[in-house]
């Protein structure tokens, strides 16, 4: 941990301009090198509007899991529960749709569910004093996925209002053929990072978060109150984790019981190879998006080329491997100039 | 100390709370009831049959679907324990073969359901999935023009289920003159089943069906069909649940394949009860398949 605090923000006081330039934008190079690649490979497909779209949307509910992961990893934490919390959010929100719950009602479930869950996160984290938040996310994993097949009794619930699917479902045509425009999860996720950008930057708060990353010692010691930033920390992965079953639900039309088994995984690795760093303080808002859309171009220029499934993973998993290093050597660069 | 016993003795509640039962005929599923509306009919099949002979049922499934080292654990824990009979549906054939060669060691009689195993003289109780799958393919060829492109989204070609209906719907597709444009594994999920079927409509603009090897996933391809504002293109799923049955009714999908999953658990138990009482049995067991369209959905809701 030789970063200094003051890289969180790109702004390095040793690197030169070029270094500086990589140092907040290098992921950026990464993802358009890819785009050209794919286009390269499938022209008339992959640049098409639509699969463009494509992307966008298929992506949209790890964009916001990974912006909720990405704030806990900046303060050395994990949040496991993430996956589950998503299905039980989808679930619910399903079941009160169908009942006749008035709309505007249903949207507020799933990020409530969020915030409710992440609450016992971190409380379970500063009050029960759990070594580490591995566990206590651990166990909400297992207990939320065990009330969403408790709630829906395994069965998906199908058939949600319009306007509960709007968010996860809608997209602006601007005039190309269906499906392609600009989805409305893509403006959701905006103003999500856009304001998970301005708290991290802007706020007194946000600056606690990253003070507790690079050192929770010294935070405490300089009387951040660690316990309560905390807590809101793990309610925002919650509520970002809500958020993002309310726009799968709504493009599935469907709560089913095992959405979201395993995409935490997914999350904690768009987080990483956007260039946070496990052991805290470190991470930008832009290279988490860029982080979620390496793995989803990937993903996407493989299935345009009928690349089966099992290479697919293991492609994926080299990713993350080649990712985080080419970021070691960077940052390696960076210090010794 | 005090809160220490306290845990306890919490602890030691919950566990007599889950509690065992002697005694009792097993169903093992490949995956929770909950999660998946074929296996809550399995389940459902097995208990009203249970309740009709007399006799007591306990279903076991590893908590998420295909987790093999879950469920041998619980059939070894199951044997253990002695009980009268077992009904498994192998996330695995081979790797649960042991486990069934120790059940039969023990003197407790086994038949597969669902999912064919390995060990010989088992008998097994389920659907031919290639005859379904083919069933399928038989409904494009009929109602699309020789020539025409097809997908195929398959399941976790990994199990011999997935393999089956690949295998059986290609096969079907191919004979008569469809051209398979797309195969691709959506993994039994309908969020991967739209995803992947957008991909597929981005690349093959020209596709005239598609061929889910489960409701979950062809569903999931009907919201991507209705997303392109595509009304050209016939989906074909499996398993007739009652999502599938309304999206027929709905005009959304064209048609699905019926499995008989509650005559899965049903036959199930009363073939543990026959071999209890000394009673030989087929080695296969059919629980056959039905096409179901406009004019049966109605039967599935």
């Amino acid at each position: 941990m030789s970063d200094t605090p003051a890289t969180k923000s790109g702004f390095s006081l040793r690197g030169p301009g070029m270094s500086k330039f990589l140092e907040v934008y290098g992921i950026i190079l990464v993802v358009v090198v890819m785009m050209a690649v794919l286009a390269a490979i499938k022209p008339d497909v992959f640049l098409s509007a639509q699969n463009l779209t494509n992307i966008l949307k298929q992506n949209a509910s790890l964009a916001l899991l990974a912006l909720g992961m990405y704030v806990v990893i900046v303060t050395a934490g994990i949040d496991l529960s993430v996956g589950s919390i998503m299905g039980l959010s989808m679930v619910c929100l399903a079941v009160a749709s169908k009942a006749g719950v008035p709309w505007p009602v249903v949207l507020l479930i799933g990020p409530a569910i969020g915030l409710l869950v992440g609450w016992v996160n971190g409380v379970g984290l500063t009050v029960l004093k759990l070594p580490h938040p591995f566990i206590m996310t651990l166990g909400t994993l297992n207990v939320a996925r065990g009330l969403t097949y408790l709630i829906s009794n395994g069965a998906p619930i199908s058939g949600l209002q319009p306007e509960v699917r709007y968010i996860g479902q809608a997209y602006f045509g601007l005039g190309l053929a269906p499906p392609a425009g600009i989805p409305a999860s893509l403006i959701l996720v905006a103003v999500c990072a856009f304001g998970l950008w301005f708290f991290l930057e802007k706020t007194n708060m946000g600056r606690h978060i990253f003070a507790i990353g690079g050192n929770p010692h010294a935070a405490r010691v300089s009387g951040i109150n660690v316990d309560q930033t905390l807590v809101v920390v793990y309610m925002i992965s919650g509520f970002m984790a809500g958020l993002s079953g309310l726009l799968l639900a709504g493009r599935t039309d469907s709560g089913f019981p095992n959405a979201g088994i395993g995409i935490e995984l997914d999350a904690i690795a768009a987080v990483i190879i956007g260039g946070a760093s496990f052991f805290g303080g470190r991470g930008t808002v832009l290279g988490v998006l860029a982080g979620v859309l390496i793995m989803g171009i990937l993903r996407n220029g493989l299935n345009i080329n009928n690349v089966s499934a099992f290479w697919q993973q293991i492609l994926i998993g080299l990713v993350i491997i080649i990712a985080v290093y080419i970021d070691v050597l960077r940052r390696r660069a960076a210090v010794r100039r | 100390m005090k809160k220490l016993l306290l845990t306890g003795v919490a602890l030691s509640a919950l566990l007599a709370m889950a509690g065992s039962a002697n005694a009792a005929y097993v169903l093992g599923m490949k995956g929770p009831g909950a999660g998946n509306p074929f296996w809550a009919a399995v389940e459902a099949g097995a208990k009203a049959k249970a309740a009709e002979l007399g006799v007591e049922v306990i279903v076991v499934a590893p908590p998420a679907e295909s987790d093999v080292q879950a469920q041998i654990t619980q059939i070894e824990d199951l044997i253990a324990q002695k009980v009268e009979g077992i009904a498994l549906a192998p996330t695995d054939p081979n790797a649960l073969a042991p486990v069934v060669d120790a059940a039969k060691a023990a003197g407790i009689p086994v038949v597969f359901v669902d999912t064919r195993g390995t060990n010989e003289g088992v008998t097994f109780i389920g659907t031919n999935n290639e005859v379904g799958a083919a069933l399928a393919a038989k409904y494009l060829c009929d109602n699309l023009a020789a020539g025409s492109e097809v997908a195929i989204l398959q399941g976790l070609i990994s199990q011999s289920t997935g393999q089956a209906r690949a295998d059986g719907s290609k096969k079907g597709l191919t004979d008569c003159g469809l051209k398979v444009v797309a195969e691709q594994t959506a993994e039994w999920d309908r969020a991967k089943g739209l995803s992947v079927t957008e991909n597929i409509l981005a690349g093959n603009p020209n596709i005239k069906g598609i061929f889910g090897s489960n409701d979950n996933m062809a569903l999931g391809a009907s919201e991507a069909v209705k997303a392109a504002a595509r009304t050209d293109i016939t989906i074909v799923g499996f398993d007739a649940n009652p999502d599938a049955a309304a999206a027929i009714l709905a005009g959304d999908m064209a048609a699905t394949i019926a499995q008989a999953p509650g005559n899965m658990g049903g036959f199930g138990i009363q073939a543990l009860v026959d071999l209890k009482a000394g009673k030989t049995l087929e080695p296969w067991i059919d629980t056959g398949t039905v096409l179901v369209t406009k004019d049966n959905a109605a039967d599935y809701k």
